[in-house]
């Protein structure tokens, strides 16, 4: 019955979003940003190195409190939720993809995977069995007991992808996932992630690429921490 | 689905199972096998030396308190002790008899110095003693002290009038003779004896352990003995021993009480296991040294670890560790160290204990303190240790701990 008025609800919206960083000097990663991102969009972000892009990611994943505005996360506002409500929401909602993998050293691709499901009240007994199934589906159902040393990059970034999504997030946030790879490999990823857009999920991906930007629904650049509209879109 | 207007409580919350818990700090130890090993060891070795000294402690009193048992705390000793007359203080005669008539005393043994020395032969009288005395004993002395013999036989009433001589065993020791085969004679006084025994130690009389034992006989034939006796060995039922100590001095001196001494053997055996419990107390100072010493090696290790595996933290935080995941997971991993550490180490005491026990012919006493302190001291040891580190893990930034490196 609320499902329409759902819909409508933006998955992410920032309202005059900043970020400093403390230090001497004080860094403002981000000044008074204010985006929206529907349900279902695939977003590229683009901009310079250093003009806050990952900022504006850790941001929207509430793995980092902005210093000023207000972040809603599926029409719920965060700046007044706990450490334990914030992570509560990237256990179930988000998947993060990293440009260096942060594949766990010492433990199987499997493993790597089934830790998607470890701060969510998955049954244990089920982990297993899912992890495969992502696992297959990005296409490293060969590749499961194998350890991240024994994989290329490209596989690795894979696995990552696979730990990502095990959880069904509602949004999957990829911080450069082909920054490390070829262009062969940066194809497999990239399909991966356009596959996943159009099963419904929202997917918010930063990029220096431009072919790769080219493939987004939309795209926002960045520059020293605004949005540059002229570049945008 | 999110719904703008629900309240906080339906949003979802982060889950970590116990299971998980120690999943996860196991696998966070196996990736660093030696160094993990390396830490646990110092804690291992504290432990070792805890239940090691409390083991051999208990062991070792345990073997004491059998000796007691087998001793006996019921023998008292009566001597003429230094009285206010100036003339030195001898038992009166006839001590021993008023003294078999106590009612709860059923065993009498008395002994007497003997001026004189001890030489192997009759040509070199350097002056050297070795430090033996000459005692004239009855033939109950060594069934009153429940001694044994180590070689021959003690004085009999067959033989005790002539000049023979039974040895105690340190004096036995000092004359270089370990056997009664090994040496016929002694030149004691003005006349050679005939070694007929070699005591064994006896712990509740260590004077006689030094003495060269004649009969009575003898030390009247040949030292001019008339007979009279400075100390009496009272074996009195155990239940009463006090009562027979109190009337003691007053029955074998009626006019000069305070001439008598009188003292109960086996509390100088009591007084050791006293002493034994301070060798204790000072080797536990040195384990928990040593334990202070483990503590802070796996405080240091899982330093290390935090800032080693800030990737690790950052992605879990991503995957919705919370803080109290992320610190909960440090502080298990060092509580598993130390209890790894204490658990070796408990065997280890244990080992060492049974093996210097059985060295030294004790029983093996592993007191069930020593397991309780030995884990107790392991798990605080490892919830002080990983304190910190978790707390540094807990509130580390995740966006810098997953900056690109
Ligand atoms: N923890 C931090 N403390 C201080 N300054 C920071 C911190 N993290 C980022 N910054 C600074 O904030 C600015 C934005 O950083 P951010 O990582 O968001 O840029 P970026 O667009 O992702 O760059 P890149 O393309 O190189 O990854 C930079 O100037 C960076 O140096
Ligand atoms: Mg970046």
């Amino acid at each position: 019955m609320n499902e329409p008025a759902d819909q409508n609800i933006p998955a992410v919206e920032l309202i005059d979003v900043s970020k400093t960083y403390e230090g001497t000097p004080p860094v403002k990663a981000l000044s008074n940003i204010s985006m929206s991102v529907s349900k279902g969009e695939l977003i590229g972000i683009i901009g310079a190195s250093g003009s806050g892009k990952s900022t504006l990611l850790h941001v929207i994943g509430t793995l980092t409190r902005p210093t000023g505005g207000s972040v809603f996360i599926n029409g719920v506002e965060t700046s007044g939720l706990t450490d334990q409500e914030l992570s509560g929401i990237r256990s179930r909602y988000v998947g993060f993809i990293f440009q260096d993998f942060f594949l766990l050293p010492g433990f199987t691709a499997q493993e790597n995977v089934e830790n998607g499901l470890l701060y969510t009240n998955f049954p244990a007994a089920d982990r297993n069995e899912r992890a495969r199934e992502i696992l297959d589906r990005v296409g490293l159902s060969h590749r499961v007991n194998h350890l991240p040393n024994e994989m290329s990059g490209g596989e690795q970034q894979r696995v990552a992808v696979a730990r990502a999504l095990v959880h069904k997030p509602a949004f999957v946030l990829a911080d450069e996932p082909t920054g490390n790879l070829d262009s062969k490999n940066t194809e497999g990823v990239l399909d991966l992630l356009i596959g996943l857009n159009s099963d419904g999920t929202t997917v918010i991906l930063i990029t220096h690429d431009q072919d790769v930007a080219e493939k987004c629904s939309r795209r926002v650049s960045f520059k020293d921490g605004k949005i540059d509209d002229s570049l945008s879109g | 689905m999110f719904k703008s207007s629900r309240p906080k409580a339906n949003l979802p919350t982060s889950h970590l199972t116990l299971i998980d818990i120690l999943k996860v700090s196991v696998s966070g130890l196996r990736t660093r096998k030696l160094r993990s090993a390396l830490s646990a060891l110092g804690i291992t070795i504290g432990i070792a030396a805890v239940v090691g000294v409390l083991g051999l402690s208990a062991s070792g009193n345990a073997d004491l308190i059998r000796e007691l048992d087998s001793l006996g705390t019921n023998l008292l000793t009566v001597e003429a002790g230094q009285g206010f007359r100036t003339e030195e203080a001898t038992l009166p005669d006839g001590a021993a008899g008023m003294v078999l008539r106590i009612t709860p005393v059923y065993e009498v043994s008395t002994v007497t110095r003997i001026s004189g020395q001890v030489f192997r032969n009759d040509l070199i009288q350097d002056g050297k003693t070795k430090g033996i005395t000459i005692f004239a004993s009855d033939l109950n002395l060594l069934r009153s002290q429940r001694g044994s013999m180590k070689s021959g036989e003690f004085l009999n009433s067959m033989n005790s009038a002539y000049p023979v001589v039974v040895l105690g065993s340190v004096a036995a020791e000092r004359l270089g003779i370990k056997n009664v085969a090994d040496l016929k004679l002694l030149w004691i006084g003005e006349e050679w004896f005939s070694i007929v025994g070699i005591m064994n130690p006896l712990p509740l009389a260590a004077d006689l352990d030094r003495a060269a034992i004649i009969g009575y006989g003898a030390a009247q034939e040949y030292f001019g003995h008339d007979g009279e006796v400075d100390t009496i060995y009272v074996r009195a039922y155990p239940e009463y021993v006090e009562d027979v100590r109190s009337v003691m001095a007053a029955t074998v001196n009626p006019e000069n009480p305070e001439e008598v001494q009188v003292s109960r053997a086996s509390d100088v055996l009591e007084a050791r296991a006293v002493a034994n419990s301070t060798f204790t107390n000072l080797f536990m100072g040195l384990g928990a040294v040593a334990l202070l010493v483990g503590g802070i090696g796996i405080a240091n290790v899982m330093v290390i670890a935090v800032i080693e595996r800030r990737g690790e933290i950052g992605l879990r935080r991503a995957i919705g560790a919370t803080k109290f995941h992320i610190g909960i997971q440090f502080i298990t991993e060092s509580l598993i160290l130390a209890c790894i550490g204490g658990i070796m180490g408990i065997i280890v005491g244990m080992i060492v204990t049974t093996i210097y026990a059985n060295t030294q012919g004790w029983y093996i006493v592993i007191p069930q303190s020593a397991i309780y302190i030995g884990i107790g001291s392991s798990i605080l040891i490892g919830s002080v240790a990983g304190f910190y580190p978790a707390m540094r893990a807990a509130n580390m930034s995740p966006t810098e701990a997953l900056r690109s490196s």
